[in-house]
Order: structure tokens, then C-alpha cells, then sequence
């Protein structure tokens, strides 16, 4: 019994870490690794802000346990943002003001870089239902839905900009 | 608080040999959206976990009639599956995109009330569940698996490896009633599921959660409206039925007295929305 090495592929590089048996994906990411945009929430899987995508597809990091990446591409907020400037959908939610305090944020454009790879014209039923999950407690998420249609608009998502 | 030891076996046989060497203490876990908040929370200190995650029961396979939905199926999976409706509106209204990247169709059964969306249309569907232990496997059907409020009929050697689903057409009705619109637990969930000959109601399974201590069928609803035409007094009876035989729960979502009256308002619904459907199939065809 005891730790184990885990490595997985997070932003693009390979890491390796020491976990204790089922340390959350939240914990390594935050606290042995810095990440600090993987914020702890409720640890319930009820706020959605330690929202990461795993292999592309979002997931709830403080649900998931370190060893069950291993070998898998692990994405967070740091890993979308340019050495310079800002990854399109983060300039969204600055222009359409989607965030207040900023905890809810990293969780939110997650879930959302996810939603526009995925469908680069989403509707705005489409944007609630991929944003369900996220609690926000400053916005009152008009601005954040606004941010989404504004990134989809401008064509964030990559599949969009090929057309 | 610590996990001693974390078991991610590869296959089933590793998986029910780990299950008989550790034995009952050995806490089994799918997609961690029940188990993981436990543990979080130290509410549970399990010194091992096994999760199925990896074990190679995941996913969905058609043979013949019946739809077979691997335990580690997750909610994403069963939303792209077309073959059944019903399973297809129960997964829409579950949740949010990332749980439902990781929540399974065999946790949900294990779900408790008022909790497990899924159960409750795989009641209305007559599902079976495979149950597999190191004697073989057996097959037992859903409305058997559970015996109360988290108790169920699964040994303590097995694991549940897989729910089939017949796919004969049928007119089904889905209605999730929650405090909010999405992501949220259920006030009373309806699941219901005909089968209709020669313009009458030939068979009929009417599954109810947040209304018992598991997903439950309403035998005295369903019999209300077998053999009739769905007629708005049967549609009342059928309802009034429910709210007698249902045994809704207290919780901080709702009382007793409240589930109780929306276990009619929405068992109704669910009923008259399969009358809208036939009607516009009717419409349609003529």
C-alpha cells in the first residue's frame, strides 16, 4: 500500500507525480503542481469550479482520482492561455464582463472551450445546458452566456475558424 | 483521512477476484460522482476502493431486440445512443455535461432516492441487470434489483455488469419535476412506457422516482388504463392511483405531503403527453 508515480500529459507535457491512494486530479493539479485556475469548490461535484477536460471532454477534477489519467492528455486553464495575450474565449468573458469575483471563471470557459470544440455554433439553450453545472454567484450568468455567444460569434473554436 | 489502497482492475475476472480476496469491506466505485463526495467529506473511510472505471464494462451493444448497456456505460454514452427514447430523455434531464462524462447507467441503479433518474425509465423499460460473481453470472430483472432504500438483491461477492433493455417500439413519457430546471435532483421523476393494439392500451409499466425508497412501478395506475384508450377519466384515475400507492420521502427538496401531489400532477402529464404523441402520429399517417 502507499503512493504511487502517475504521469500524464497536462497542457501538451509530460508530468510525473507522487499521489497517496486517490488523491483527487483537483488536489494534484492545484496544490503539487500550482494550477491554481483548478479551484477547489464544494468538492461534491455540485459547483463545477475544478471543472478540467480530460482527453478533450470536461470532468469534474475533486471527482476524479489522480491515478485514473494516467497516460491521458490533461487540460486546464493555464494550458489555454498564450505565453502572450489571451486565448479568445478568456477575451470574451472580459469583454462581455462574465465574471465578478472570478472563482466560477476557469470552471466556466473550460466547459466552454469544450462546448465550442465541439460545436463551434452552439445555441443558447445548447451554451445553458453545457453551463448547467457551473455555479456562479456573482453574474447571474447573462454575462457568461453572453461571453459564450460572443467567443461562438467571433469564431473561437478552432473548427470554426477553418471555415 | 487517507484510501489505504486503490484497485483499478483491467478486466471483470481480475475485477470479482479482487472482489472475493478483499471481500464486503472492499468499497466498488464507477464514475466516483456517488463514492468520490464520501470520501471527500470523510463521511466515508473506506481503507480500499476499487473502481470499475477501467475494467472494460463500458459501453452499448445491440443484439437482436435487446439493448445491452455495459454497468460503466457513462450518461454521455447513453445520450448518443438512438435505439431508446426514453433512455435518451432520462440522460437529457440528469445532471450536468461533466457528471454525465462520468456517471454510469450501473451506479445510477445504486443511487439512492431521490436520486437515479436512469433507474427509474429502465424500471418503466423492464430492464434486467446481469449480476456476476465467481460462481458465474445471473440475470434478474430490474423491478427485483431493488429491496429497499440502498438495498438491492446483489450478492456480496457480485457486481453488476450490465442492464438490457428490450427496443420494442412503445409510446414512452419522460417528465423530470425539479426545484430548478437543470442539475438538480428530482421533486417526482415519471418514466412510463406503453404498448398500444388496435388503438387500446395493451400493456403499461409506469415507474416513479423520488417516490419510494427506490424507483418504483404503480400497479394499480397501470391497471387503471390497460385495455382503455387513454380517455381524460381514465388519464384521472390512473393519476389518483398513483398518489395512493406512491411512498414519496421528506428531504430538503421537498415533503411527503408536496411529492405525494406531484406524483398525480405529473404522472397526468406524462400520460397526456403520450396522447399528444399518438395523436400527432395519427395525423401524421393519415
Amino acid at each position: 500500500m502507499g503512493s504511487k508515480i502517475v504521469t500524464f500529459v497536462l497542457g501538451g507535457r509530460e508530468v510525473e507525480v507522487m499521489v497517496k491512494p486517490m488523491t483527487t486530479l483537483q488536489a494534484v493539479l492545484r496544490y503539487q503542481l500550482g494550477y491554481t485556475a483548478v479551484k477547489e469548490g464544494c468538492r461534491q461535484g455540485g459547483c463545477g469550479s475544478c471543472t478540467v477536460l480530460v482527453e478533450g471532454e470536461p470532468v469534474l477534477a475533486c471527482l476524479l482520482p489522480a491515478e485514473d489519467v494516467a497516460g491521458q492528455q490533461v487540460t486546464t486553464l493555464e494550458s489555454i492561455t498564450p505565453v502572450d495575450g489571451l486565448d479568445p474565449l478568456q477575451q470574451a468573458f472580459l469583454d462581455a464582463s462574465g465574471f465578478q469575483c472570478g472563482y466560477c471563471t476557469p470552471g466556466m470557459i473550460m466547459v466552454s472551450k469544450a462546448l465550442l470544440e465541439h460545436n463551434p455554433r452552439p445555441t443558447r439553450e445548447e451554451i445553458l445546458d453545457a453551463l448547467a453545472g457551473n455555479i456562479c454567484r456573482c453574474t447571474g450568468y447573462e454575462p457568461i452566456v453572453a461571453a459564450v455567444e460572443g467567443a461562438a460569434q467571433a469564431g473561437a473554436a478552432p473548427g470554426a475558424q477553418r471555415r | 483521512m487517507t484510501v489505504g489502497e486503490y484497485l483499478v482492475p483491467r478486466s471483470l475476472p481480475e475485477a470479482i477476484d479482487l472482489l472475493e480476496r478483499h471481500g464486503p469491506e472492499l468499497l466498488v466505485m464507477a464514475g466516483g460522482t456517488l463514492t468520490m463526495p464520501l470520501i471527500n467529506e470523510g463521511i466515508a473511510m473506506p481503507d480500499r476502493v476499487m473502481s470499475l472505471r477501467h475494467a472494460g464494462l463500458g459501453g452499448i451493444e445491440r443484439r437482436g431486440d435487446v439493448l445491452g448497456i455495459g454497468a460503466t456505460t457513462t450518461l454521455t454514452q447513453l445520450l448518443a445512443e438512438e435505439g431508446v427514447p426514453l433512455l435518451r430523455e432520462a440522460a437529457r434531464n440528469m445532471a450536468s455535461w461533466p457528471i454525465r462524462n462520468m456517471a454510469t447507467v450501473g451506479g445510477n441503479l445504486f443511487t439512492p432516492s431521490p436520486g437515479g433518474d436512469v433507474a427509474v425509465a429502465l424500471l418503466a423499460l423492464d430492464a434486467q441487470v446481469r449480476l456476476a460473481g465467481p460462481r458465474g453470472t445471473r440475470v434478474v430483472p430490474l423491478a427485483d434489483f431493488h429491496t429497499g432504500f440502498m438495498t438491492n438483491a446483489l450478492a456480496a461477492d457480485e457486481l453488476l455488469v450490465e442492464i438490457s433493455v428490450p427496443t420494442t417500439v412503445r409510446q414512452t413519457a419522460f417528465i423530470k419535476f425539479g426545484r430548478k430546471h437543470a442539475n438538480t435532483p428530482a421533486v417526482v421523476t415519471v418514466a412510463v412506457a406503453l404498448e398500444r393494439r388496435d388503438g387500446q392500451i395493451s400493456a403499461a409499466r409506469i415507474a416513479l422516482g423520488a417516490a419510494g425508497p427506490h424507483p418504483i412501478r404503480v400497479a394499480g395506475a397501470e391497471a387503471a388504463i390497460v385495455g382503455s384508450a387513454l380517455e381524460a377519466g381514465v388519464i384521472e384515475q390512473a393519476a389518483a392511483a398513483a398518489v395512493r400507492e406512491c411512498r414519496p420521502l421528506t428531504d430538503a427538496l421537498a415533503t411527503e405531503w408536496y411529492r405525494r401531489r406531484m406524483v398525480g400532477v405529473f404522472v397526468r402529464r406524462a400520460l397526456e403527453l403520450i396522447v399528444e404523441q399518438h395523436r400527432a402520429r395519427v395525423a401524421e399517417s393519415a
